[in-house]
């Protein structure tokens, strides 16, 4: 099962329901907004996305994902909008039946998504200023 | 003449000032003529930033004669996570 969804509002984790007794890894990833951006403080990333396209290539690529590596399920939330240093910005499910294939589709998916889904981030520094956001790691 | 709406995020919006333009071009103008557009206006706030082409919501894979009503969005380097 795939389930990707991009929302303004705080993330909440996938529960996922184990009926497949064939899963023995469930994989889970969150991650979180840093309070510091290139050595300068800011008050929250304000996540931006081409509407449409955006969650478009997410479900591409989280297809792909169950295409490319043995994996079962993928559930992928990603936020956008004003996201506070601490709150998770992207959370992502994996499961499958061993833990290797879910390590590896977890990183493949998180790499392509860096690569491919459009969606940016602006920082808001701590005097209020508005920037595009250089970290794309 | 054909239309083509511009949508601009990231960079391409901070360098421009705008959501978004709409532009009157010429029938057989490509994908590269309007970058090549949007860069001028830019001035160097686009200099070194590489832009992929999405029109109509999917990426461009090689130069491509714009189509009138198309929306056409310049992709700087994407920051998901």
């Amino acid at each position: 099962m795939i389930i990707v969804e991009i929302i303004s509002e705080p993330i909440e984790s996938f529960q996922p329901q184990n009926n497949n007794s064939q899963n023995g890894a469930e994989l889970v990833f969150n991650g979180r907004v840093r309070g510091v951006e290139n050595g300068e403080p800011i008050k929250y990333l304000d996540y931006e996305q081409y509407e449409g396209m955006a969650e478009t290539e997410l479900r591409n690529l989280a297809n792909k994902a169950c295409s490319k590596f043995p994996i079962n399920d993928l559930f992928c939330r990603h936020r956008v909008g004003k996201v506070k240093a601490g709150e998770t910005s992207l959370h992502v499910v994996i499961l499958s039946k061993h833990r290797k294939e879910s390590i590896e589709a977890m990183d493949w998916f998180i790499l392509e998504l860096k690569k491919h889904v459009p969606i940016w981030k602006w920082a808001i520094l701590k005097d209020g200023i508005r920037v595009p956001s250089e970290c794309a790691h | 003449m054909i239309f083509i709406k511009v949508k601009c995020f990231s960079q391409v919006k901070y360098a421009l000032g705008v959501d978004e333009l709409t532009f009157q071009l010429d029938e057989d103008s490509t994908s590269n003529d309007l970058e090549n557009i949007i860069r001028k206006k830019a001035g160097p706030k686009l200099n070194n930033i590489s832009l992929r082409i999405a029109i109509n919501q999917k990426y461009l894979i090689e130069e491509t004669i714009l189509q009138d009503g198309d929306e056409v969005v310049f992709i700087p380097p994407v920051q998901g996570g």
